[in-house]
């Protein structure tokens, strides 16, 4: 096998905002380093209160400071080591950050959310910023008209063919940057605002203590457990999980973690052997903590995380799985929360036979629903919380695939960048009062086996046969493993393994099979792949 | 348009998307989180919202739009940011393996 490349920066950022070997974070340590390593460009504006040029007019999330500080390594030649950039990133972050609210469009973009469909009401913006990137990006930046001016030069500069590109070269690109979306960024995502003079002084989360979490995971399913945070020093925290999957394996793991911010928690735990990452944001009152849980060398492998914190007065439903159940049928029923006490209620047409597990933080019940049930989605009740939703359903009316639309990317076969996998489910859907599926008075039922397959998506995918080449759908878990990167010899014009693909589910429901069906398209690698797409 | 033909497959395809207004309909698909939506080229997905207007295999005209950075988020643009890129992948299709990835685990 020939050698990969990597440059000496890859190798060296792959530490950043890492949990394990931050140094003590100290303000004064951060503002040394900042004026030792970029006062070579940077100005100082204020020595006294440390404000420099540039730096000090902008505001951004953890993983954008530190695509800040990497791209100065890569387009400026600074040399820093992986602990003081980490200094830097903790500092900037915390004085110069996004609050809570300033996050939330956009949270897909840190929680490595990759099959999100990014819409904009303003196409301008998407035009002239999403074109290359995702627009959160842009949207988890906050500076005033000049910093954003400045951005456009940068812009120009660095990437030329910017302004000739399609969606450029037919309209005066340049003025229309300066002069429209200078002024439309700085009032879209302003330096200064309310919410971040707020944030800035109030309560932040108190992060250690029990969690009681939930995960779902596409191709894998539902699991809970308890989630343990103990302070290290400072904003860095030791982190234990366990917990259990549906199917009763154990889900259990420790690591550590830092947090940004005030509320935005960065972990790494090994679980199972396998090291994960949890993207997660603390809700302001610091009861809840919710977000993403990605492999670190597979971010599309992820699931869903959110917790409660398992302290006094707080009663919460964070989760209930399975999330449905055919009239006539019983199943095990898990609620997950915490303060969880009293008469669970699972609504109309479903009767809890009997509860066969309890504890503060769930409860599983055994649950049968009516024979002549019909299909509705139910608020769930334990005691006086409400929380969650349990349907149940006499008939399925319709299938949809998600996601809808993705990709999965060629890899491996020797090259730098691991196989993309595409993960699907199927959501069930019942037609409603009007009985037409696909209108609004629908109902979710939620989550049903599947079994899948793909199919050319059109005429050309046929020709083409990418059924054969683009990769092999797993027929039981939905999960999608793309085939080799590299031109491949036995395509027509030695193409490489992409493909158009219509992804099939079929769903048993009774005497009935129904179908959905979503997009799959696999294309080549990305070998520019920044925290932020 | 007026004053162009379309000679070949790929700029006749396009002619036949226009007029069926099929265009804008696709280029709202195209905006995936993290991909491209530059489509002229694309670089995972086309102006129809597949792949057989892609340039591919894309090894064989990589570095002629690497060079020129057009799609800079995914491809390392060897004009100003990643010159050397390529140093050990000359010919990109005999020695692609060599091309190496500048963020390769940084999302933490």
């Amino acid at each position: 096998m020939n050698t990969i490349i990597k440059s000496p920066l890859a190798l060296a950022i792959t530490a950043a905002l890492t949990t394990t070997v931050l140094p003590s974070y100290a303000q004064e340590d951060a503002v040394k380093i900042v004026q030792g390593k970029c006062l070579a460009c940077h100005t100082e504006e204020n020595q006294a209160a440390p404000q420099w040029s540039r730096i000090s007019h902008q505001r951004k999330t953890p993983e954008g400071w530190l695509m800040t500080i990497g791209r100065m390594q890569m387009m400026h030649g600074l040399q820093i080591s992986d602990d003081d950039r980490a200094t830097v990133v903790k500092y900037l972050a915390d004085r110069q950050g996004l609050a809570p609210e300033e996050t939330s469009t956009y949270r897909y973009a840190m929680e490595r959310r990759l099959d999100t469909m990014e819409s904009f009401e303003d196409s301008q913006f998407e035009e002239m910023c999403a074109r290359c990137h995702s627009g959160a990006r842009v949207g988890l930046q906050r500076r005033p008209a000049a910093e954003w001016e400045h951005l456009v030069h940068f812009h120009l500069g660095q990437w030329p063919s910017t302004e000739y590109q399609a969606l450029a070269r037919d309209r005066d690109w340049f003025p229309i940057a300066l002069n429209e979306m200078v002024p439309k960024l700085s009032k879209m995502f302003p330096m200064d605002s309310n919410s971040w003079d707020q944030w800035q002084s109030a309560a932040k989360p108190d992060f250690v203590g029990q969690w009681s979490f939930a995960v779902h995971q596409p191709g894998r399913g539902d699991g809970s457990g308890l989630m343990t945070i103990t302070q290290q020093a400072g904003d860095r925290y030791s982190v234990s999980m366990e917990g259990t999957w549906a199917d009763g394996t154990p889900l259990k793991g420790s690591g550590t973690a830092i947090v940004y911010t005030g509320f935005e928690w960065r972990a790494e735990i090994d679980l199972g052997g396998v090291i994960t990452r949890q993207v997660l944001a603390a809700s302001k009152d610091g009861m809840n903590l919710s977000g993403r849980v990605f492999e670190a060398a597979h971010d599309e492998r992820g699931m869903e995380f959110s917790a409660a914190k398992a302290t006094t007065g707080n009663h919460q439903i964070v989760a209930v799985y399975p999330q449905n159940l055919k009239a006539g049928e019983s199943t095990e029923v898990t609620i997950v929360g915490t303060g969880l006490k009293g008469r669970v209620s699972l609504g109309n047409g479903v009767s809890v036979e009997k509860v066969l597990k309890r504890t503060y933080n769930s409860v599983t019940v055994l649950a049968k629903a009516d024979a002549n049930a019909t299909t509705s989605a139910n608020s769930v009740t334990v005691g006086g919380v409400n929380g969650g939703q349990f349907a149940v359903y006499n008939k399925v009316d319709s299938i949809k695939v998600q996601p809808a639309f993705t990709i999965a990317r060629v890899g491996g076969n020797g090259g730098s960048t691991p196989k993309v996998q595409a993960r699907f489910e199927a959501e069930a859907w019942g037609a409603g009062a009007d009985g037409k599926p696909g209108t609004e008075d629908d109902i979710r039922i939620g989550y049903l086996p599947a079994s899948w397959h793909v199919e050319p998506f059109d005429e050309a995918a046929r020709a083409d046969n990418d059924v054969y080449f683009a990769g092999r759908m797993d027929a039981t878990s939905g999960v999608f493993t793309p085939g080799n990167a590299g031109p491949n010899p036995e395509r027509r014009m030695s193409t490489n393994n992409a493909g158009n693909l219509k992804v099939v589910a079929s769903v048993k429901d009774g005497d009935q099979t129904l179908q959905g069906d979503g997009q799959l398209i696999v294309t080549v690698q990305r070998w520019n792949d920044a925290p932020l797409p | 348009m007026k004053h162009l033909k379309a000679i070949n497959n790929k700029a006749q395809l396009l002619d036949k998307a226009v007029a069926e207004d099929q265009v804008e309909e696709v280029v709202a698909m195209q905006s995936l989180a993290g991909c491209a939506a530059t489509t002229d080229p694309g670089w995972e997905i086309d102006a129809f919202g597949s792949v057989t207007s892609l340039c591919q295999p894309m090894e064989s005209d990589l570095y002629g739009c690497a060079d020129p950075c057009w799609w800079p988020a995914q491809v390392p643009d060897m004009m100003n940011t990643h010159t050397n890129w390529n140093e050990n992948a000359l010919d990109s299709g005999e020695s692609w393996r060599n091309l190496g990835t500048v963020f390769p685990s940084d999302k933490k």
